[in-house]
Order: structure tokens, then C-alpha cells, then sequence
């Protein structure tokens, strides 16, 4: 621990600095440290490949940067894919391609929900969105009855925009750009996007100069929660099944490729682009460990350690002097 | 005997303390008296252990003495009544007065409450008060509670051996006529067992209970006196300098206002906090009002600005009927704030100055949707120029500016909003004397521009020197109106008696 403050104290080293370069120089690293030993990592096929395990992530990552750059957080994220993909699984026979939608607008509701309860109750995030979560997650037990269910033989022609490949171009691949330059665009580009940043960097100076703070930070989280259902879609459709419990396990990942792709979990400061570094790092690091003989398992370890670290070194102790 | 040698302090780009020098006898109530932002309270921090000063030592008894915190202080006699309170309203007023010495009473782990509570009625009976050491904090008065503080810094006397000194950081701002009486009595009876140092802009109550008073102005100590051989006008003048002159508040650009009316308040109240408020404020007109803490005056430009919404009354703006719900409104309709919170509510710190200009008006640089970055720009590098902002350039964050330069930042911002009313809630604090000159001249500029503006100062010559009108308020409620026209402005005197 000490060591980390260390490095961020060492003279030159700046956390602006680190924040910026130390993600891409650490992704670098970690591709070519991995292709040392396997040269075949460097394959178009192995990268794409990469990327296309990478996109599931990312979408989730990306509408998480929205809420953590508010100065909140989003912890019904998996909660929400889980449940979109059990919307989609059961309502494909039925609706057809009109089972997305569906359960992508699913996604928008509980995140305008999350929101509301957020800012017109005045319930910190991480609470709002852990009960929220846990609605969400009760729910997607209650709709598929505590089971998984397969997307049949029949269903599967409907989710081929998902799963087939164009130019050689995996199709969630795509789908993960163009999110990824979306949410890009929405941050740099619109009002919404700078709100986000001022109400994230200093709140009641934003508030004091006009910003709508209520209306910022709930479509913050709409955006979080359709994003999320998206997400949810999409594993969905690649597993061929939704699940109550499919995206169980990407929560941590989500907001530690947001943190570690250099977005401050204090708010005001990051962008879609360092969580596409952050997401690729995690996916990097987890197919990694089974180069190295790491239990696949242990997964969540090496991410909640990163997680950990990365707050750790980047965090501006000067600017904040309790940590609650 | 404590004393302070050359010290000297600085705050980025303020130099808060030069070569300040005082001392403090046994048994003796000093006083400091300045005006806001003179270095009292830096002094203060500094001799209460919370600050170190870049230079300049401390001693104690002739023994040098280095204070690294509050702990280290009181371990050498040295106690501090906040001006703030430093009192936690949800613990009893035992607990409170021993907040952190719980050892003594601590066996196996466990607090011995009833001799907590014992040794605590023992120290408030030093000064002489019946408070119950029972009783949530928060249940009692302002007064009480500030004899709560003092008799928490009087356990010093248990807990060490050195001679004790009472610093007192304005303890009267927020006290009754009578509660300040019973405060000074209790001070002088206390003489015996400490000294004190006495923290207060106004001048008479320094002049009643010190012994000997320190004046001080923009970090100097500018004179010492015997209580008893200087009389409350004569350090007035000392205090606020003998170079105040009309020049300083460009009192000969103070252009007329315009007929029409920008601000209309009738009968304007918010339940708790003021009532009755009825004035108006012209095109290019400064309303300044004047009034200690508690006179709603606070409440009442907080309420202006969309923060606070009026229970009864109405007010209109442009002529047009209107009920303040939020910031957002407020700014909608061209009401602006400088709020007095710089640092928290007057700029996004971490955000760029070109982002902090465009804030309250991001439309204006934007086209089918997209904010024009280039634009935008564009339009905050004519402001630095304009408004002669110091900085390298408009991508800098707002952090990285000195007082001044953030202060006219926040003006840029509402200037690009097109706000034809402004609220400058203090708008000079913690200003260098250089800085707040160009915050009067912008003021001036604004005003003759038709800009509507209501201010509310640190000092009471600032209200004046600045204001086409003054207000004075007390107890929620305008007592006085004061025409200030350019050479006809009116005494401090008067205001004050419609003010206490």
C-alpha cells in the first residue's frame, strides 16, 4: 500500500500523468508480455477473438463510466443483464426480434427507477442501486423460475445480428464500437455530457451555475441501465441462453476496467475511451492468467486487486480528506 | 508568557501573515481586532497549533516551542474556542468537554460516566454556569454552548503544567447583547487561572474586556495599544487604514441606475429566516445590505438566487411574476450568484476555465446540438483578455488560479449567460487588496452596463463604498434605507445602530 503511494509521490510522476499513460502503457505491456510466450497471440484471429470476448464487458463498463463519472455508482448492472437476458430468452419465440427491444427498454425503466430513488429520495447511489439490484435480480429469479433457459434451434435465427461476423468483423464487436463512439460523442459533444463532468467535479458549484443536477444524474443512470440490458442481450445471444445469474460475475470486472482504464471513482474526470483501454486490460490479464496456468477461478481475485490498486494510485489524497 | 516572532504565512498567491510579531503576558486579555481577511484567524490557527507559519517561531517562557497540531498545543497550555464551534452536537456536554480525554476516566476499557460527568460539572463551575452536563448539546443555546467550549479548553489546567492561554476566535459574532456580558464577566473572573487572546472586528467589546489590543491589516500588525489609552474610533481608524479614501471603492465611476426596475421583492419571507422584504433594484443600480449573522441577510440572497424558496410574498424579475425554485430557474432568468463559497459553489474547481465560462450559457457556444469546442474557446480567451485574467491559458483547471483570477471567472460566466441581475455574495473574501481593487472596478464596469446587482460584504465600508442604496437588516427583517450616491454616502454609524 505504501509502496503505491510511493510511486505516485516519486518526483516527474504526476496522477494526472499516471492516469493517462500508465493504462495504455499497461495494456501494451501485457500484450507483449503474452505474446513472449505465445507469438500466436498476435494472430488477426487471436485479437479479434479478444475483442469480441472484450465487447460484453466494455458495453457494461461504458454505461457504468456514465454514473461513476457523476460521482455515483451503479451496482445493479449485472443484476440488469442477467435479468434482459432471461426477457430475451423467453420472449424470442413468442416476439421474435421484438424480444430486444423489450428487454432493452427493461434496462432504460430500472435505470430511470434507480435514479429517481437516487435523487428524489436523496438515497446515496450505492444504496439505491444495490436495492434496486436486488429487485432486478428477484425478479429475473421469479420470470425464468430459478432456471436457465436455452434460446432454441428456432429462436437462434433471431439473434444472428449478434453472433454473425461481417467482413471478418465479429458483429459484437461492432455493436461495442459503436457504443463505445456514442458514448464518446455524448460526453464530449452534447450538454448532457459536460453536465456530467461539472455535476461529477464539483456538484454544488454546478448546481449553483443552472445545471439540472436531478435530471443529469438520472439520465446518467438510464443510460447505465440500458447499456446494461444491452449487455445482457448480447451474452444472451452468444450463450444461445438467459440466465437470472449470466452476468453474475461482471460487476467487479465492469467498474475495475472503468478505474483501471483511468476514469477517478471520484467523478468529474475519465472518458469511454480510457474504459475501452480498462475493459481490454481485464480481458487481457484474464485470458493471460490461462497462459500462466492461473486458475480461471481465481479471476475475481486478480480484479478486485486491480481494483484496489488502481484507486489506490490514483486517488488525490490532498483533495479529500475523509474516505468514507 | 507565549509569544509570536516574524511570522510569517502564505496561502497560494496570498500572503495571509508578514512578519507578524505579538505577546501574550500571564494573566493578561490581549485583543485582536482587523478587519476580514486581516490574518486573524491565520494567527490564530498558527498560535492554536492547526497551521505552522512558513517563518518566524514561537515561544513559550523564553523556551522555543514547535506546535505540529491542536494536541501538541494544549499539551503546552494552549486552548481554542472555535469560531465555529468545534462542539458535536450529538454527544452530551460531559462527553463534549471531555472529547479526547476519555483516558482519564478509562479503566479496563471502560468509560467511568459518572466521573465524567463530575469532572465536567467541576469545570463549568470555574466559570461559574449551570449547564446540565447531561444534556445533548444540540438542546442547548448558542451562549451555552460556547460556555461549553470554554470550559472545554479550561481541563487544559488539569492536563498540563504550563500556564494557560484561552484563544477566543470571535466569540461574540453570534451572541446576544446580554450572553456577551455574561461571556466578558466570565473572562475577566477567569484572568486569574489564564490568559486570553480576544478575537473580534468589533471594537468596542475588544476595548471592554482586553487589556491590550493588536491591530491588524492585510497580514501586518499595524499598532498595539493599552486598552485603556485608545478610544474605539481612533483604532477604527488603524484598522480599516488611513489610505481609505473614496478613490478605493471607485466611487467617482459610480455611474446613476436607470429608471427601470430589474428586481422587484413585496413583501418577500422565508418562514425562519426573514420576512417583510420589500425593495427593488434598478437597471444598473447596486443594492448593497448590511447586517450581522442571524439578520437573514444570508437567507435572503440565498433565496434570490433560487437556493432557498420563499414561503410568502412575491417577487418579480423584468417586471414578470415569479416563484424561485432552483438554481436553475434563477439563472433561466438571468439571476446570477458569486457565491461567497468560492472554492465549493462558485466554480467547478477541477473543470477548465473555458468549461467553467460556458456553464450557465453552454448554448451559446454550441450549433444543431454539438458544443463547438473551438468556439468555445474562442470565447474564453476574449474573456481573459477582457477581464485581464491571469492565467496560461483556458484549458487550465479553475484550481490552479489565484482568488482574484477564479473570482472574475465566475464573472466571465455570467456575463456569457447574459444575466442582468447578479448576487455577489461577498464577493471580496479572502481577496488580496489588489485583487478586490479589480473586483470593485468590474463592478462598476457591470453596473454601467445596467447590470442590476445586490451585494452583500464582509465590511460594512465595502457595502457602503460600493452601493448606490443600502439596506440594513436585523432579526429578519429591513430596518433602514440609506441613499449612497457617490460623495453623499452615509456614516457607518448609522447604519450600525439600525444594524445591533
Amino acid at each position: 500500500m505504501t509502496a503505491l503511494s510511493q510511486l505516485r509521490d516519486l518526483p516527474g510522476v504526476s496522477s494526472g500523468a499516471l492516469r493517462n499513460l500508465a493504462p495504455p502503457a499497461l495494456l501494451v505491456f501485457l500484450v507483449g508480455f503474452i505474446a513472449l510466450f505465445v507469438p500466436s497471440f498476435l494472430s488477426v484471429q487471436t485479437l479479434t477473438m479478444v475483442l469480441a470476448d472484450t465487447a460484453v464487458l466494455f458495453i457494461l463498463a461504458t454505461g457504468e463510466t456514465f454514473v461513476i463519472l457523476l460521482g455515483g455508482v451503479d451496482l445493479s448492472i449485472q443484476a440488469l443483464a442477467s435479468l434482459a437476458s432471461v426477457i430475451v430468452a423467453q420472449l424470442l419465440p413468442s416476439l421474435g426480434l421484438g424480444a430486444f427491444p423489450v428487454a432493452i427498454a427493461t434496462g432504460l425503466v430500472f435505470g430511470i427507477a434507480s435514479g429517481i430513488v437516487h435523487v428524489g429520495l436523496r438515497v446515496p447511489s450505492f444504496v439505491a442501486t444495490l436495492a434496486s439490484g436486488g429487485v432486478v435480480a428477484g425478479l429475473a429469479l421469479l420470470a425464468a423460475h430459478g432456471r436457465a433457459i436455452t434460446i432454441e434451434e428456432s429462436g437462434r435465427g433471431y439473434t444472428e445480428w449478434i453472433n454473425a461476423t461481417t467482413w471478418g468483423v465479429p458483429n459484437v464487436v461492432a455493436i461495442a464500437v459503436l457504443v463505445g463512439v456514442a458514448g464518446f460523442f455524448i460526453l464530449r459533444y452534447t450538454r448532457f455530457g459536460r453536465f456530467s463532468v461539472a455535476v461529477g467535479a464539483g456538484e454544488p458549484a454546478a448546481l449553483a451555475a443552472g445545471v439540472n443536477v436531478n435530471r443529469t444524474k438520472i439520465t446518467g443512470f438510464a443510460i447505465s441501465g440500458t447499456l446494461a440490458a444491452l449487455a445482457g442481450v448480447i451474452l444472451a445471444a452468444r450463450l444461445s441462453s438467459g440466465s437470472p445469474s449470466l452476468a453474475n460475475q461482471l460487476l467487479l470486472p465492469a467498474i475495475a476496467a472503468v478505474i483501471v482504464g483511468g476514469t477517478a471513482i471520484t467523478g468529474g474526470l475519465g472518458n469511454v475511451g480510457r474504459t475501452a483501454i480498462g475493459a481490454l486490460i481485464i480481458s487481457v490479464v484474464r485470458i493471460g492468467m490461462t497462459f500462466v496456468g492461473v486458475n480461471i477461478f481465481a479471476e475475481n481475485i486478480v480484479f478486485g486487486a486491480m481494483l484496489i490498486a488502481a484507486v489506490a494510485i490514483t486517488i488525490d489524497r490532498s483533495k479529500i480528506a475523509i474516505i468514507k | 508568557m507565549l509569544a509570536a516572532q516574524s511570522i510569517s504565512k502564505s496561502f497560494t498567491g496570498v500572503q495571509a501573515l508578514r512578519d507578524v510579531s505579538v505577546t501574550i503576558g500571564g494573566n493578561e486579555v490581549v485583543g485582536l481586532i482587523g478587519e476580514n481577511g486581516a490574518g486573524k484567524s491565520t494567527l490564530m490557527r498558527i498560535l492554536s497549533g492547526t497551521q505552522s507559519p512558513d517563518s518566524g517561531t514561537l515561544t513559550l517562557d523564553g523556551k522555543p516551542l514547535r506546535l505540529r497540531s491542536a494536541r501538541d498545543a494544549a499539551r503546552n497550555g494552549i486552548g481554542m474556542v472555535f469560531q465555529e464551534q468545534s462542539l458535536l452536537l450529538n454527544l452530551t456536554v460531559a462527553e463534549n468537554i471531555y472529547l479526547g480525554q476519555e483516558g482519564e476516566f478509562t479503566r479496563f476499557g471502560l468509560v467511568n460516566w459518572r466521573a465524567m460527568r463530575k469532572a465536567a460539572l467541576r469545570q463549568l463551575g470555574k466559570i461559574g454556569v449551570d449547564i446540565d452536563v447531561t444534556a445533548r448539546t444540540a438542546d442547548l443555546s448558542f451562549a451555552a454552548r460556547q460556555m461549553v467550549e470554554l470550559a472545554k479548553a479550561l481541563t487544559l489546567e488539569d492536563s498540563t503544567n504550563c500556564p494557560l492561554t484561552i484563544l477566543l476566535d470571535e466569540p461574540t459574532s453570534v451572541l446576544a447583547r446580554a450572553d456577551i456580558d455574561i461571556l466578558f464577566t466570565r473572562v475577566r473572573s477567569l484572568k486569574a487561572r489564564a490568559s486570553f487572546v480576544f478575537v473580534s472586528h468589533r471594537l468596542d467589546e475588544v476595548l471592554q474586556v482586553s487589556d491590550r489590543v493588536y491591530v491588524m491589516k492585510d497580514g501586518l500588525i499595524v499598532g498595539e495599544y493599552r486598552a485603556d489609552k485608545v478610544t474605539a474610533p481612533q483604532l477604527h481608524e488603524i484598522m480599516v487604514g488611513r489610505g481609505l479614501h473614496s478613490g478605493y471603492y471607485k466611487e467617482a465611476q459610480q455611474t446613476p441606475p436607470r429608471p427601470a426596475v430589474l428586481l422587484e421583492a413585496a413583501g418577500l419571507g422565508v418562514s425562519g429566516a426573514f420576512r417583510n422584504v420589500d425593495f427593488s433594484i434598478r437597471e444598473g443600480e447596486v443594492v448593497g445590505i448590511a447586517g450581522v449573522v442571524g439578520s437573514g441577510r444570508e437567507e435572503l440572497t440565498r433565496s434570490l438566487g433560487g437556493f432557498l424558496p420563499q414561503t410568502s410574498g412575491s417577487l418579480k424579475i423584468n417586471g414578470n411574476a415569479v416563484r424561485l425554485a432552483s438554481p436553475e430557474q434563477a439563472v433561466k432568468l438571468g439571476v446570477g450568484t458569486v457565491p461567497r463559497e468560492r472554492r465549493t459553489e462558485g466554480l467547478v474547481m477541477f473543470l477548465s476555465i473555458a468549461s467553467n465560462i460556458t456553464l450557465a450559457n453552454l448554448g451559446s457556444v454550441m450549433a444543431n446540438g454539438i458544443i463547438d469546442h473551438r468556439r468555445e474557446r474562442s470565447v474564453a480567451k476574449e474573456w481573459l483578455k477582457r477581464l485581464r485574467i491571469k492565467a496560461p491559458n483556458v484549458d487550465v483547471a479553475c484550481r490552479k488560479l489565484s482568488g482574484g483570477n477564479q473570482q472574475k471567472v465566475v464573472l466571465a460566466r455570467w456575463m456569457t449567460a447574459g444575466s442582468r441581475i447578479l448576487i455577489l455574495d461577498h464577493p471580496t473574501r479572502g481577496l488580496d487588496v489588489g485583487a478586490k481593487e479589480e473586483v470593485y472596478e468590474l463592478v462598476r464596469e457591470l453596473s454601467a452596463q445596467g447590470v442590476a446587482i445586490l451585494l452583500l460584504s464582509d465590511t460594512l465600508e465595502e457595502t457602503i463604498g460600493l452601493s448606490h442604496q443600502v439596506l440594513t437588516m436585523r432579526d429578519g427583517e429591513i430596518t433602514a434605507r440609506f441613499e449612497a450616491a457617490a460623495g453623499q454616502k452615509p456614516a457607518q454609524v448609522d447604519l450600525l445602530r439600525a444594524m445591533v
